[in-house]
């Protein structure tokens, strides 16, 4: 390997702890960068070394891998974030790689105390918890800790390491090996998807804090702090008048979805608590909230004298709308709150139970089951009561709770019928690879309730849930937020000539936006393949450098007229801290590799183009625009983009010329070993 | 002496006069003619310093880093701002010359910076006057003069029993303190600052604030 003169960026090492013989090593992160650049590629490749097939999610075996990127721990925007990956156990029926990102502050932390990376592997003999202080680890009794929820672990680790610490935490789900188990940092911040909290717990690994007083070494501080300021004006303007949800500047739009997303905007939903919030005098509040290094703050902080206090994100204002309906004069109460509270207390992926408590009222209403069988009050869904049972059954994994703790796609599976039908409108993908909750209508089509192409062929291609707020379909947010619709109210045919230079710019071709033909009648599958392309090679990108999912690619621009982006900003910043040149082109390439790699890794564990499908489901129902996703088109995009990837066309699997082309002969090997080649 | 302490010690409240401002450039005018002790000397044509191994009077600062903390959305930018431009190639809150403290639960965050105060502790307690008074630039910001600065950290302990955390911090790695210079008048902290927290207040009397006017933070 060649030896780099000074890169900044990575601080150098992995750290690798064994829980079953409590040992702890290190090893340079050189090892693996910059080729596989760090975050998801770098866990994808450690994961392809040491994770075989045969090792199941819950095994010691697995390897839990907490991976940042060179960007982490610097000023770099949107710096705080981190992945997860392994293999994960809410992939199903087969378990297989995954990954999942998570925001806050954790990251930089670990970084400052001189890793780039975790590798956890084993069982601890008795729960335990991980302390990693300045260049060292150390495995310590977590015996007083298990059993606590999220909040009270942390509090108990700030008083004994002090309130600089981060620490990533897991509930009761994840002690009780359940597989829609998350993992949390703070008030809020989590890893849900992948259910890793419950391989946590399979470790009896009960949390892992971290301090540092370390840095990060930059290549070019002066390079960082003009591409940062650069991004910043891109993104954010100050808020006007102490007003912390206005930019000072007349006509500004914080330049997220055209504007339709922006500081403080997870927000709750109108209603008893958001008026309660604007009432000074109430002793409520709601104010932005940030992860690290980051100029947007588009989470808010709500606190008040009789709710949990945290931070709002989406999952907190959509994962109990049901009480809205239960109470349609409140609105968003304090019910609501309490609720995605309550799973983040317990350690449950808000997520799932978006999936389940919806699919639990479809199979009620079927009268598939009852409130005596299942022990639930399935008549007041909605109520604080239902949610408060739920949430402990599956935490605790409680008589029809122990079923619902593996995830609503496996609940389903094991009910079978009807009720295993009904689930699939909530778990799209078809074949062995799905366990992944749908996130609007029509796999977050984009106006919703309308079938997009690219989203149907990233659906089904992807080793988790696809992005809905990233790439191709933010800028269809985009454009639509900026002739004043919004999520609802959106008129696809009106928002295709505002996208046409951007598009150009993104994808290659103006028309690429255009996801239906001129007539209305018949979906355009054209440019899906050549779109999820690049999206996948995107959405890897930002994950290895790694960056925010809602800021980055940056490919729409409300603020200008032409609304063309710059697909150069993450490849500058990483330049500027690593001192390494990043070509645009060079980058997609990369990306490309890894995300090869991905596919490899599931193809290893059985992957293959059968499982790449949506469900019957899909295919039969229309679209709000009265038009549906073709069987046929599907495969041909499928077709196309293994093509356009150099994969084996019948089997959806990375050929042999492939792998060679992207130096990645130890992949090849592994493969035909496996007989997958 | 003392009773001059002293009665300087009574203006924390009253707004500051002018002329009271050039009275104290006078004295310490004075200070350097008639005794000699304080020396005045050029760091290459950047900063012009005055030091007082005497303990005397320190000319009032005039500006100093605000902060509203109603507004901070505890990013963290401000520190990785200043430590990307003090300590360029290492990007650490360790080495920033202000601190955010933060309860992640309640939501409390607060940037803690240096007050550039009136009569600085960490100035006082300066053994080899690396501790100085930056002129050249008009923000009669402390100031610590990096070659002569011999890591001994009295000047953090000082400071840290009238504020914490201590607005100084230790460089490990290079062995000096360092500590807040309002980047000699254009603070990046406050140039990068997203939401407006931070805003640096001027004023051409100079300003009476931090030490002994506050007596903790």
């Amino acid at each position: 390997m060649i030896k780099m003169k000074n890169p900044g960026g990575w601080v150098g090492k992995i750290l690798r702890v064994d829980l079953t013989s409590g040992k702890i090593t290190s090893q340079s992160t050189f090892d693996y960068v910059p080729k596989f650049l760090g975050g998801r590629g770098l866990g994808a490749k450690i994961c392809w070394d040491e994770v075989p097939p045969e090792v199941k999610a819950f095994d010691p075996q697995n390897k839990i891998i907490l991976a940042t990127g060179p960007l982490q721990g610097t000023l770099a925007p949107t710096s705080g974030r981190f992945m997860v990956l392994g293999k994960a156990p809410q992939t199903g029926p087969i378990e297989s790689f995954t990954r999942s990102g998570i925001g806050g502050h954790f990251a930089p932390e670990l970084k400052w105390a001189g890793f780039d990376a975790v590798v956890i592997e084993g069982k601890a003999p008795r729960p335990v918890y991980l302390w990693i202080n300045d260049q060292k680890g150390e495995i310590l009794d977590a015996t007083r800790l298990w059993g606590l929820n999220t909040y009270q672990t942390q509090e108990m680790l700030w008083k004994i390491h002090g309130s600089k610490t981060r620490i990533l935490v897991i509930g009761k789900a994840g002690e009780n090996r359940s597989r829609i188990a998350c993992i949390l940092t703070d008030t809020g911040d989590a890893s849900g998807q992948g259910g890793f909290g419950g391989v946590m717990g399979a470790k009896n690994l009960k949390a892992i804090a971290v301090q540092g007083s370390g840095y990060v070494p930059v290549a070019r501080p002066q390079d960082l702090a003009k591409t940062t300021q650069h991004i910043y004006r891109l993104f954010t303007r100050r808020p006007a008048h102490s007003d912390p949800y206005q930019p000072e500047e007349k006509g500004f739009k914080y330049n997220i979805w055209g504007g339709g997303y922006g500081r403080g905007s997870l927000s709750l939903l109108p209603g008893e608590l958001l008026d309660l919030c604007r009432d000074p005098s109430s002793g409520y509040s709601q104010t932005p909230d940030s992860c690290f290094a980051c100029p947007v703050a588009c989470r808010s902080r709500v606190k008040g004298p009789d709710i949990i206090p945290g931070v709002a994100f989406c999952a907190q204002s959509y994962m109990y709308l049901e009480s809205m309906v239960h109470e349609p004069e409140k609105g968003y109460s304090k019910v609501t709150w309490q609720a995605a509270k309550l799973a983040d207390l317990l350690g449950i992926n808000a997520y799932e139970i978006m999936a389940i408590v919806p699919w639990l009222a479809d199979c009620y209403r079927e009268k598939l089951i009852t409130e005596e069988e299942t022990g639930l009050p399935l008549k007041e869904i909605g109520s604080w009561k239902f949610i408060f049972k739920l949430l402990h059954m599956i935490a605790h994994r409680e008589g029809f709770g122990d079923l619902l703790a593996e995830g609503g796609q496996r609940a389903a599976a094991k009910l079978g019928g009807k009720a295993e039908k009904l689930a699939q409108m909530y778990y799209p993908r078809s074949g062995n690879f799905g366990g992944y909750r749908e996130h609007w209508v029509y796999l977050g089509g984009f106006p919703t309730g309308y079938a997009v192409p690219a989203l149907a062929l990233m659906w089904a291609l992807d080793n988790r849930d696809a992005l809905v707020s990233h790439s191709y379909i933010a800028m269809l947010w985009g454009a639509a937020f900026t002739v004043g619709q919004d999520a609802l109210t959106a008129d696809p045919a009106k928002i295709f000539p505002l996208l046409k230079a951007a598009m150009k710019e993104a994808y290659g071709s103006a028309e690429a936006a255009e996801f239906f033909r001129p007539d209305g009648k018949s979906l355009n599958w054209d440019w899906a393949a050549r779109v999820v392309k690049r999206y996948h090679e995107h959405s890897i990108l930002k994950d290895c450098y790694i960056l925010c999912d809602i800021l980055f690619p940056y490919l729409f621009n409300a603020n200008t007229p032409d609304h063309v982006g710059d697909v150069s900003l993450e490849s500058r910043l990483y330049a500027a801290v690593t001192g390494l040149e990043m070509d645009v082109a060079e980058s997609y390439n990369i990306g490309s590799m890894l995300c090869t790699l991905e596919r490899a890794l599931a193809a290893r564990d059985g992957r293959t183009r059968q499982d790449d499908l949506l469900h019957d489901l899909y295919f039969e129902k229309e679209d709000a625009g009265g038009r549906k996703y073709n069987r046929a088109d599907l495969e041909k995009a499928k077709t196309e983009y293994y093509q356009l990837m150099g994969w084996d066309l019948p089997k959806g699997i990375p050929t042999k010329a492939t792998l060679q082309r992207w130096q990645l002969p130890e992949v090849a090997e592994g493969l035909q070993k496996y007989g997958r080649l | 002496m003392e009773a001059q302490n002293k009665k300087d010690l009574s203006f924390k409240i009253e707004p500051s006069d002018p002329a009271d401002a050039e009275r104290r450039t006078v004295l310490k005018g004075l200070t350097l003619g008639t005794f000699g002790l304080a020396s005045l000397f050029t760091i290459g044509n950047l900063l012009e310093v005055l030091t007082f191994p005497n303990g005397e009077k320190v000319a009032l600062a005039k500006a100093v880093i605000m902060a509203d903390k109603s507004l901070c959305a505890g990013c963290r930018i401000c520190e990785m701002a200043c430590t990307n431009f003090n300590s360029p190639g290492r990007n650490s809150p360790a080495l920033a010359r202000l601190t955010i403290t933060k309860d992640y639960l309640k939501g409390d965050y607060e940037p803690k910076l240096c007050y550039q105060c009136a009569d600085p502790p960490c100035l006082r307690a300066c053994p080899v006057t690396a501790l100085q008074v930056e002129i050249k630039q008009g923000t009669y910001a402390r100031i610590i003069d990096e070659r002569v600065c011999i890591g001994c950290q009295r000047c953090v302990q000082a400071c840290a029993n009238h504020f914490r955390p201590a607005r100084l911090k230790f460089d490990p790695h290079r062995y000096r303190t360092i500590k807040c210079h309002l980047c000699w008048g254009d603070p990046q902290c406050v140039k990068f600052c997203p939401l407006g927290v931070l805003r640096l207040v001027k004023s051409e009397q100079g300003l009476i604030i931090g030490y002994p006017a506050m007596k903790d933070d």
